[in-house]
């Protein structure tokens, strides 16, 4: 028994299927706090899915997967902005039509030469079939996002809870936002190695969302997230072995269930604990 | 013959993309009129979130042996109703609930797709087949297709005053939650009838683009269908027959097309707004 438990650590790609999807799960949980409070999660689910042509024209010309994928994010960024500013459609349309648009774009890049890069890895994510140099670079973008994060996650957080007061001490609220954003771009390019661009939605608000509804300091909420980030995604990866593949679906599906566990036995904002409450109003005011 | 009508007419020759371009038009113009009505209420998303959430319910149909349409339906309503029990119990933002609960049911029919022996191919339940569609599947398309058009255009008025004013609609007696509920049933049924020509994952793209186009081309509502269907209609036929020659997906290719006539609606709005700037 424990030796099949143990069977996945035999081996080489398994070991660092694990230690790259905790990595990057980490950092994207990290994000998830920021971006589920200011209410930008969908955000996260447009950037992964402009980054495709990016990722795909880079596999085409050989050039290094990021260096695509963050262009093409830019582009996209750049475009919503625009369309936003100038008409008058709302929000989620606008950033609906750019991301579905580039989506498309990808596909087609990819259907056209479908063999430089396979649509499924790109979709889904192939943690366990990553190329060496792919390894290097999501490694590279998480270990420096996660740096940044831990030198300047107080000034983010001052900025995106009170703007007047980070401008008052001296902090560039653009700037700071700025930074933000091509943290997350940075991260999503990582995420779809792991889970794939449908899926990196959840990387970045599930883990955020659950400690929100465990506690109520932002430090504290850091720390859950990321903890969940990174046991969800090695145990995801980990489990992968035995089910042979779709490491993405089950990192998510981990996150999910633990966001249902938490959404009813959280001590203070859970289900029962409200019932809880509920009960005891009416027994005191019979 | 024209060079251009060649370039149009020469792959018809095909019955396969004769079949696939009677359901690029099924679910294009089904798509675009449901695209008006999602637009004006600030629905988009909710697209992405049940076209995704329908997964699950297709895997377990297969499973089981039911008809896939009835697993994806039942799927995509539970998608929107997980989505309401959880934002009204919890503290935490709508847009991050939707996010959570759809990418969570992806993710389980994901990995129940794991453990299924099917014939039934991944990819194609993502991204649809267009020129592999049979005449059933086109049948089944079009008897999901054409009651969903007429029924949203027969209550076309109703919809439209509970996406602008509900408080309105409720004081003249219209059944206001019920209208809600028949509206993400028809949107859950859009999406069935997508399933096999353009898939869950770019029946998004259809269900924004045309009515966003609509949309910043008039200030009308029926008009604003009326561009939606007829922009639908004309990006169906080019972007399948574009595919053809391209030798590229046909799903992404129409909505490349779309994404034209998107732009080509931006200048146009953009011209307007600075004509009447400098009039005033």
């Amino acid at each position: 028994m424990i030796e099949l438990l143990l069977e996945p650590f035999g081996y080489q790609y398994m070991v660092r299927a694990i230690w790259v999807s905790a990595l990057v799960g980490g950092v994207c949980a990290f994000l998830s706090c920021f971006l589920m409070l200011k209410g930008w999660s969908l955000m996260g689910d447009a950037l992964a899915h402009a980054i495709v042509p990016g990722v795909a024209l880079a596999y085409l010309l050989k050039v290094p997967y990021a260096a695509g994928a963050f262009f093409s994010g830019l582009l996209a960024a750049l475009a919503m902005a625009l369309v936003r500013l100038r008409t008058q459609l709302r929000e989620d349309a606008v950033i609906g039509v750019v991301f579905t648009t580039f989506f498309a774009v990808g596909l087609l890049i990819v259907s056209i030469n479908p063999t430089s890069v396979n649509v499924q890895s790109i979709v889904l994510g192939n943690i366990l079939g990553i190329a060496d140099e792919d390894v290097v670079q999501v490694a590279g973008i998480a270990i420096v996002s996660l740096a940044v994060l831990l030198l300047r996650w107080r000034d983010l957080m001052l900025v995106f809870f009170d703007e007047n007061q980070a401008r008052a001490v001296g902090l560039s609220p653009t700037r700071l936002k700025i930074l933000f954003f091509v943290l997350l771009s940075a991260c999503t390019v990582a995420a779809l190695q792991t889970v794939g661009a449908v899926l990196v939605i959840a990387m970045v608000i599930t883990p955020g969302a659950t400690a929100y509804l465990l506690c109520d300091r932002f430090g504290r909420l850091i720390a859950i997230a990321v903890a969940l980030g990174v046991v969800t995604s090695a145990a995801g990866a980990y489990a992968s072995y035995f089910l042979d593949g779709s490491t993405g679906g089950l990192i998510v599906v981990f996150q999910t269930l633990l966001f249902l566990a938490a959404f009813v036995f959280a001590p203070k904002h859970g289900r029962l604990a409200a019932a809880r409450a509920a009960r005891s109003v009416s027994e005191t005011r019979p | 013959m024209t060079a251009l009508e060649a370039w149009l007419v020469a792959p018809l020759a095909h019955e396969f993309m004769q079949r696939g371009l009677l359901a690029a038009l099924l679910v294009g113009v089904v798509c675009a009129v449901l695209s008006c009505f999602l637009i004006l209420k600030g629905w988009s998303l909710m697209g992405d979130a049940v076209s995704h959430a329908v997964l699950p319910g297709i895997v377990l149909a297969q499973i089981l042996g039911l008809p896939l349409a009835a697993g994806a339906f039942v799927a995509g309503l539970s998608c929107s109703l997980a989505i309401g029990y959880l934002k009204e119990h919890s503290r935490v933002k709508e847009d991050t609930v939707m996010g959570i609960v759809f990418s969570g049911l992806f993710a389980l029919g994901l990995v129940m797709f794991v453990k299924v022996e099917s014939d039934q191919h991944l990819l194609h339940i993502l991204f649809g087949n267009m020129l592999g569609v049979s005449w059933s599947d086109l049948a089944e398309t079009a008897v999901i297709a054409v009651p969903t058009i007429a029924i949203m255009l027969a209550l076309r008025r109703d919809f439209l005053l509970v996406a602008f004013d509900a408080a309105h609609a409720r004081a003249i007696g219209l059944p206001v939650r019920w209208l809600n509920a028949g509206l993400l049933m028809l949107l859950a049924l859009t999406i069935v009838a997508a399933l096999k020509a353009v898939g869950i994952i770019l029946v998004v793209a259809m269900l924004i683009a045309p009515g966003a186009i609509g949309f910043l081309t008039t200030r009308r509502f029926d008009a604003m269908l009326a561009v939606a269907v007829v922009v639908a209609t004309v990006s169906s036929v080019i972007g399948t027959i574009l595919s053809y020659h391209l030798d590229g997906a046909t799903g992404p290719c129409i909505v490349v097309v779309q994404a034209v006539f998107f732009l080509a609606a931006l200048a146009l709005n953009l011209r307007r707004a600075a004509r009447r700037a400098t009039a005033v």
